[in-house]
């Protein structure tokens, strides 16, 4: 991917915040909520080339698009999912349908679909699950039966049936997934293609502004240009191989509608006087709903821009990399939606404040594009080869790295970070000895583990980085807080569980275990936690003030 | 024609806010952003680019940060982007800042003429128009609502303090435009956004526009700031609540005593 | 000291812009003469940019610069009246007690045509000396003119302050001097006083959200513009007398390169003009519509006052630009300022602050209007707005 400068990035939020402030006014949003409608003409309009344009961000320049970079999208997925996480949805999907074309495509075909898709203003949806096939895929049972004709192969007959597909009930094109002799294939389908329908819009618990649902696919042909690749079989794999990348958008979803949530909780704690003084100074308050949530959000936020990064350098895949990222943010995303609710207390329980419906439409980002178990599992399976590989020094190596850095920059919480790892890498170590990972229960929580541990060596990193980034809306001294906090508190999690799961799955001695993951030296680093953390509830009170 | 836009970065005034205690201001979370009234001036100027074609050339002096509201404008449709950026133009009031915009626009040339906004929101002085003005010899029409031009003739719509004025100068002429109150600036699409990273863009130091330090900055200012404090607040009255009918009486209470009722 | 270069083409326009006769022709050459007084008119004039003025020997001595001088504002009647806007009054009031404590001078400088007879009214209100330019060409405010004829003799008389109205003829011609000289300039002043010799110039900036002093310690004449009903203006005194000094010069008025084509003065905006109301009734977005506003006109009607808006108000199309209190409307300085529905952002009480008395109406306690207000009023402007227009009307006998 094309690297676009920051300032044209800049230049493009601005615009969608500003079109979304004229165009979509929260009392638009909440009525489109309460109706459960698919805002059609919204959506053709910001595909306008002449309002924002803002599906040419995924289309390569050379078939007339602006070929926007993993940043880019990255920060634009976070904008939209603060403005509204349905519309943000129905624009992923448009994104997520054109994937396989886009690392699977002929040129003839990429030439032809993309430049219909910028021209035209192309909804997308993209066609995968199914009753039956969720997270397990494998299992698809639509086909695509081939079409002969005097010896040619001419074309498919598809028939099956897909479920809750994003802009299923609207799309103009679908990518479909469909067994077809040679393995799982995509094809490319036009809405007016006869003997498809969609099924009816679901009535959802959130995102009730993305159009969700089923398509019916009977005896639905396609000619042969429209298999993707012209290759059967390439299906899986032209699906995994953009998983790094759709994860990460579905993480900035995570990261936009837990902060949405979050900024409106700190601002309602300022307005609401209780007990002589505003919420906003009582710490029972703050430091459990507010600055929690605040850290770990940024440490997703530094987490995902080091895989954007590495994506738009010479690097692919990145799949675990992605999952990690896809399961921290949308993890804490839901954890802070949930808690704004409870900082606005009754308001927040009402129609009336934003927060309710936050929380229900950030909930589908710990389900879709891969529920967040089948993440846990991923991460876990991504990194048990990196340490089998390297005989269990994958994370001791990143631990020293970390230790070298504290040397250099004291004041970001590396040290505790770099403790966390060797912890972690002890557990690995002992789960390996012991054949723990016999059981999944222990392999999903090393995949918690895991991603917890990694976010926040990132989030040390970047605190020690010449510039934090420019998408973090705080100072310097209140990153580099938050980044102590986060390791230090990530450490002691990792250290503790990991204990737990050693000794509640396996065998050992607590005492000599807890000392292997250095437990009392993690302990030892807690001193300065709190006063830390009221430097964060500080900076956010200045920087986010109610009217 | 070719049409210059002095243009500014400012700090969003309507968010900014001041530590009571220690008078300064709080900048922190504040976004940057065009300063409203230069962009009314670029959009009069497009519609004048578009009417009459020509070139639009926009001119800031700033931090090198300022390059945003270059980019930005030439998204809208500017053609050439220069930021003014030198160290030495550090603490420059009104009069220094004329003095360098005024040393590039010489530079440019050839001006047919040159747009600004009647003044910036953080300054709020409405005075470098006019003495950029001054500094070129050229004519100037301030507080402009609209601009028009017919050959080489440039008609404006002006405020007066009580109406309106329509006042004609024959070109080069320099303008201030005022905003009308409901102003909604617009915004470039995406596309426009990425068509601006090929648009010529330079960055001019003081050589490079023949300005004089000693007309520069700080020490080039003829005026310069004693101090800066929050402004001081009223000892507020005690509120007073209760019915509407209470309240009324209250309030006739406290028109007699004050003696705007016997 | 003014310089002819090489450069000149000898086409004499110069001689014919100058208002001083100063200028003539030696052979193909420009060049001028001791009736010179770098009023910049030439400059302008000069078609090949060939002639400069720099006055860098003018500035060595401050103390040669002596008297406060402001600045006449002058408008006329629908049928044709000239009179001193109020401003001046003001201005001349404060300009006063900044001569009294510099001990120089306070002279009122008049630019016109007819407008001689105002001098009597300049004079009660402190000035000890009228400077005139009485001229044809100056009867309508003219960039080129005006600022051609002020530099001129600023730069004769030499004085130490030079004080205009913030009005849009101040905002306009200010600038265009103090460049012209290089001095400093300061807009918007809410405060003037002397400190330490110099004039100790206050003003709002960032939006009114902070207050900044200023001085121009190195520059003569200290150059500053005060938005009209900031300064509180004294009781005219008609036993004082100026001594009148009368300017001579010829303009060209073709050399004005702004026309006039045509000009439109409002109408008195329903309610009265705000900005010289002693009551106003003011309403915010809290009044909410039409029926809201026909309250406030009510009791602003029945107190004898006039009717301002702030500026949510009038982009909800409640009340016309005429009508806003604020920092992009009007500053205002009534006796009364009654302030319903009205939050009370900065930019509002930047426009207000100066009211004698303020009573703020809003439901919200922690209105920030309550901040700024003598009597604050927790409830509801339309239930007791109009209660107390009846109470009024009843305690008026109508």
């Amino acid at each position: 991917m094309p690297t676009t400068d920051a300032i044209s990035r800049n230049l493009m939020l601005d615009s969608l915040r500003e079109y979304a402030k004229r165009n979509i006014p929260y009392d638009f949003v909440r009525e489109m909520d309460a109706k459960n409608e698919f805002p059609a003409a919204l959506l053709k309009d910001m595909y306008d080339p002449e309002v924002l344009g803002i599906n040419l961000l995924l289309i390569p320049k050379e078939y007339g698009g602006l070929g926007g970079s993993t940043v880019d999208i990255y920060r634009v997925c976070e904008a939209l999912a603060r403005i509204d996480l349905g519309v943000a949805t129905s624009v992923f999907a448009t994104f997520l349908g054109s994937d396989p074309l886009r690392v699977g495509g002929t040129e003839e075909q990429k030439r032809h679909w993309f430049k219909r898709m910028a021209e035209e203003r192309l909804l997308v949806a993209y066609g995968a699950t199914e009753a039956d096939a969720g997270s397990d895929l494998v299992s698809l049972r639509t086909r695509a039966e081939q079409v002969v004709k005097d010896g040619e192969l001419v074309g498919y007959r598809i028939t099956g049936n897909k479920q809750w597909i994003s802009n299923g009930g609207v799309a103009d094109l679908y990518t479909v997934l469909a067994l077809a002799p040679g393995g799982p294939s995509w094809f490319l389908v036009e809405r007016t293609a006869e003997g498809f329908e969609a099924n009816k819009h679901e009535d959802k618990h959130g995102i009730r502004l993305s159009n969700t649902a089923g398509l019916a696919y009977d005896d639905v042909f396609v000619p042969r240009n429209q298999l993707i690749g012209e290759v059967e079989g390439q299906g899986l794999l032209q699906a995994q191989a953009v998983f790094g990348y759709t994860r990460l958008m579905v993480a900035a979803f995570g990261l936009g509608g837990g902060w949405e949530a979050l900024e409106l909780a700190v601002k309602y704690s300022q307005q609401r006087i209780q007990a002589g003084g505003p919420l906003s100074q009582k710490q029972g308050y703050t430091h459990k709903l507010l600055v929690p949530h605040a850290i770990r959000l940024e440490a997703a936020r530094s987490y995902i821009e080091e895989v954007a990064a590495r994506l738009d350098g010479e690097e692919h895949g990145l799949q675990t990399e992605g999952a990690i990222a896809k399961y921290y943010a949308t993890e804490e995303g839901n954890k802070t939606a949930e808690d704004a609710i409870q900082a606005l207390g009754g308001y927040g329980y009402t129609r009336d404040f934003p927060v309710e419906k936050i929380k229900r439409d950030v909930k589908i980002t710990c389900i879709y594009e891969g529920t967040n178990e089948i993440m846990e599992m991923t991460i876990y399976r991504g990194r048990w080869q990196e340490h089998l590989k390297t005989r269990g020094e994958y994370y001791p190596k990143l631990a020293a790295e970390l230790d070298e850095l504290h040397k250099t920059n004291p004041d970001v919480g590396a040290d505790s970070a770099a403790l966390g790892l060797r912890a972690l890498a002890k557990v690995l170590e002992e789960c390996r000895v012991q054949r723990l990972t016999r059981h999944q229960y222990v392999t999903f929580k090393l995949g918690e583990l895991i991603a917890n541990a990694e976010v926040a060596a990132a989030f040390c990193r970047t605190a020690a980085a010449k510039q934090i980034p420019d998408s973090f809306r705080l100072d310097r001294d209140c990153y580099k807080a938050m980044a102590r906090v986060n390791a230090r508190e990530t450490a002691f999690d990792v250290a503790g569980k990991g204990v737990k799961l050693v000794l509640g799955n396996g065998n050992g001695d607590a005492a000599a275990f807890s000392a292997a993951v250095e437990l009392v030296r993690i302990e030892d680093k807690m001193r300065g936690l709190v006063d830390d953390m009221d430097i964060v509830s500080r900076k956010m009170n200045e920087t986010f003030r109610a009217k | 024609m070719k049409i210059a836009v002095c243009i500014k970065q400012v700090p969003d005034s309507t968010q900014v806010k001041v530590d009571p205690k220690t008078g300064t201001l709080i900048r922190a979370g504040v976004p940057s952003i065009l300063n409203p009234y230069d962009h009314f001036a670029l959009e009069a100027a497009l519609a004048l680019k578009e009417k009459n074609g020509g070139e639009v050339i926009v001119v800031s002096m700033g931090p090198s940060q300022a390059k945003s509201v270059i980019r930005l404008a030439q998204a809208l449709g500017a053609d050439t982007g220069i930021l003014l950026c030198d160290r030495v133009f550090a603490g420059s009031d009104t009069w220094a800042t004329a003095y360098a915009l005024s040393r590039a626009l010489r530079k440019i040339g050839k001006l047919d003429l040159i747009i600004c906004g009647q003044m910036a929101i953080d300054g709020d002085t409405a005075q470098t128009g006019p003495a950029v003005a001054q500094m070129l010899h050229l004519p100037q029409i301030t507080f402009c609502e609209k601009i028009d031009v017919r050959n080489r003739t440039l008609r404006a719509k002006k405020h007066i303090d009580d109406g309106f004025e329509v006042l004609e100068a024959t070109l080069p002429v320099l303008c201030t435009m005022t905003m009308p109150h409901d102003y909604k600036p617009k915004y470039p699409s995406f596309p426009a956004v990425a068509r601006s990273e090929a648009k010529p863009f330079e960055l001019w130091t003081a050589q490079d526009v023949g300005a004089e330090e000693q007309y520069c900055g700080l020490n080039g200012s003829p005026t310069r700031v004693d101090r800066v404090y929050a402004p001081p607040q009223r000892k507020p009255g005690a509120v007073i609540n209760g019915s509407a009918a209470e309240l009324a009486d209250r309030l006739v209470e406290i028109l007699k005593k004050e003696c705007f009722v016997k | 000291m003014i310089e002819i270069s090489q450069s000149c083409i000898g086409c004499s326009k110069c001689v014919k812009a100058c208002p001083f006769g100063a200028m003539h022709m030696e052979g193909k050459k420009a060049a001028a003469d001791e009736k010179c007084t770098l009023c910049g008119a030439c400059v302008q004039a000069c078609p090949v940019q060939c002639i400069s003025i720099s006055r860098k020997d003018e500035v060595a001595d401050l103390s040669a610069f002596k008297g406060v001088w402001v600045y006449i504002e002058t408008s006329e009647t629908a049928s044709g009246e000239k009179f001193v806007k109020g401003v001046g009054h003001e201005l001349l009031s404060a300009g006063r007690g900044l001569a009294d404590t510099l001990g120089e001078e306070l002279c009122a400088v008049l630019l016109g045509s007819g407008v001689e007879g105002l001098s009597g009214e300049l004079a009660s209100y402190g000035a000890d000396k009228v400077y005139l330019a009485d001229d044809a060409a100056l009867n309508d405010y003219n960039t080129d003119l005006y600022a051609t004829v002020l530099v001129a003799m600023i730069s004769k008389y030499k004085p130490s302050v030079v004080l205009y109205p913030s009005t849009y003829v101040g905002r306009d011609i200010a600038p265009r001097i103090a460049s012209e000289l290089y001095v400093g300039l300061t807009a918007d002043c809410t405060g003037l006083a002397i400190k330490e010799g110099n004039l100790l110039q206050t003003r709002p900036a960032f939006g009114g959200n902070i207050m900044a002093d200023i001085l121009s310690p190195k520059t003569r004449p200290q150059m500053a513009t005060v938005r009209p009903n900031v300064l509180k203006k004294n009781a005219p005194d008609s036993s004082r007398t100026a001594q009148v000094v009368r300017e001579t010069f010829s303009l060209d008025a073709k050399s004005a390169r702004v026309k006039l084509v045509e000009r439109k003065r409002n109408e008195n905006v329903c309610g009265g003009k705000i900005d010289e109301a002693s009551i106003i009734v003011s309403g915010g977005r809290g009044m909410k519509d039409a029926a809201g506003f026909a309250v406030i006109q009510e009791l602003a009607d029945t107190l004898g006052g006039a009717v301002g808006a702030s500026r949510a108000a009038v982009d909800m199309g409640l009340k016309p630009k005429a009508n806003q209190v604020g920092q992009s409307g009007t500053t205002v300085c009534p006796k009364l300022y009654i302030a319903a529905g009205i939050s009370g952002a900065v930019q509002h009480i930047v426009g207000m602050s100066a009211s004698d008395v303020i009573v703020a109406i809003n439901k919200d306690p922690n209105a920030p209007i309550f901040n700024v207000a003598k009597y604050a009023l927790v409830g509801d402007a339309h239930q007791i707005l109009p209660r107390v227009t009846e109470a009024v009307k009843k305690a008026k006998g109508c």
